[in-house]
């Protein structure tokens, strides 16, 4: 199976009607004093980090990413510092939506290059959600001299069914990412997540057939 | 006699300690309280961490779909709801009602549950 070949802005138009980034459903970051840590592991993507929420609108944290082009032959290594901050949140009866910015600073490595550059990496995401329905898009910057993996990410997902927030929950998820500079294509991938109350954890396999895993968990 | 005043006073200044502190000795207080914007398990978790440290807390539990947090006072604590309202504001939230109840957390939760 081929991945799509299809330009960004139609894949964006066909998820917008769904919709967030490798952060999910609880933001990209936890509550006030808490640390979240993250992982998202795929052959061509894996990329960990972790942050400290100091306000319940701040989070300071580090993590890494190592990227891989689709021909397998340039690889990109970014170690970034990052802050996190809840711009805005509509709290609904039901529901809730926020608006996220983010900004990374650090160095990044490649393998068609000598040394490292200096990247930042500032993004912004915005998600909206409900006991039973998840729908977000993000989009971050990843610039260097002479390099722009810019990247944006939607995502959308339904619960199977109600249960209480101490019980595991199933959700079905379906993703559409793309990174300029190391990939003209658009991953498509299908997840399946269990949410409990500290963790989730997401597998799927893409339109490439590659696997991907994507965890969660808040201290 | 002077011996007799000291021990009167100070008999006289523990029983009004007492009465003092009786009311807050009572077990079962609890709070009830309806909060928009829970949708999440970590919504969940993060009002029941915060408020599982405050001093007064026995007991808390968080219904997503009732939009319910309730908290138990510990036995001889007082709750304090400006502190719980705060928390959960902080934790991201907004309250919007806040009620006194007799019942232990484990009867709204049954009370709650009875409801689905």
């Amino acid at each position: 199976m081929r991945i799509l070949k299809i330009p960004l802005a139609r894949a964006f138009a066909l998820a917008a009607c769904l919709c967030a980034a490798t952060w999910a459903h609880a933001g990209p970051m936890g509550f006030k004093d808490s640390t979240m840590v993250m992982g998202d592991f795929s052959p061509n993507w894996r990329e960990g980090w972790a942050n400290y929420a100091f306000t319940p609108r701040d989070a300071v944290g580090a993590g890494g990413l190592w990227m891989r082009s689709d021909d397998q032959r340039r690889t990109r290594t970014f170690t970034e510092a990052t802050y996190t901050r809840l711009v805005k949140r509509w709290n609904g009866e039901h529901s809730q939506a926020n608006v996220w910015f983010v900004m990374g600073a650090g160095p990044v490595k490649g393998n068609d290059f000598a040394g490292s550059r200096t990247m930042l990496a500032p993004g912004i995401s915005v998600d909206y959600e409900t006991t039973r329905v998840y729908v977000s898009a993000m989009a971050r910057l990843y610039r260097a001299q002479g390099i722009n993996h810019d990247y944006g990410s939607l995502r959308a997902g339904f619960s199977l069914y109600e249960v209480d927030y101490d019980e595991v929950q199933p959700w079905l998820v379906l993703e559409a990412r793309r990174m300029r500079g190391l990939s003209d294509r658009v991953e498509i991938t299908p997840m399946l997540r269990l949410i409990h109350n500290r963790y989730f954890v997401d597998i799927g396999v893409n339109n490439a057939k590659q696997g991907r895993l994507n965890v969660m968990y808040i201290f | 006699m002077k011996s007799l005043t000291t021990k009167s006073v100070a008999a006289y200044a523990i029983t009004m300690l007492a009465i003092a502190y009786l009311p807050l000795g009572l077990a079962g207080e609890s709070v009830k309280v309806t909060v928009n914007g829970m949708v999440c398990a970590f919504c969940a978790q993060g009002i029941e961490k915060r408020l599982t440290k405050l001093p007064a807390t026995k007991e808390v539990f968080v219904d997503l779909k009732q939009r319910t947090v309730a908290v138990e006072a510990k036995d001889g604590f007082k709750l304090d709801n400006k502190l719980i309202s705060d928390e959960i504001t902080d934790a991201g939230y907004d309250v919007l009602k806040m009620e006194a109840s007799a019942l232990s957390v484990a009867d709204i939760r049954a009370q709650l549950k009875s409801k689905k």
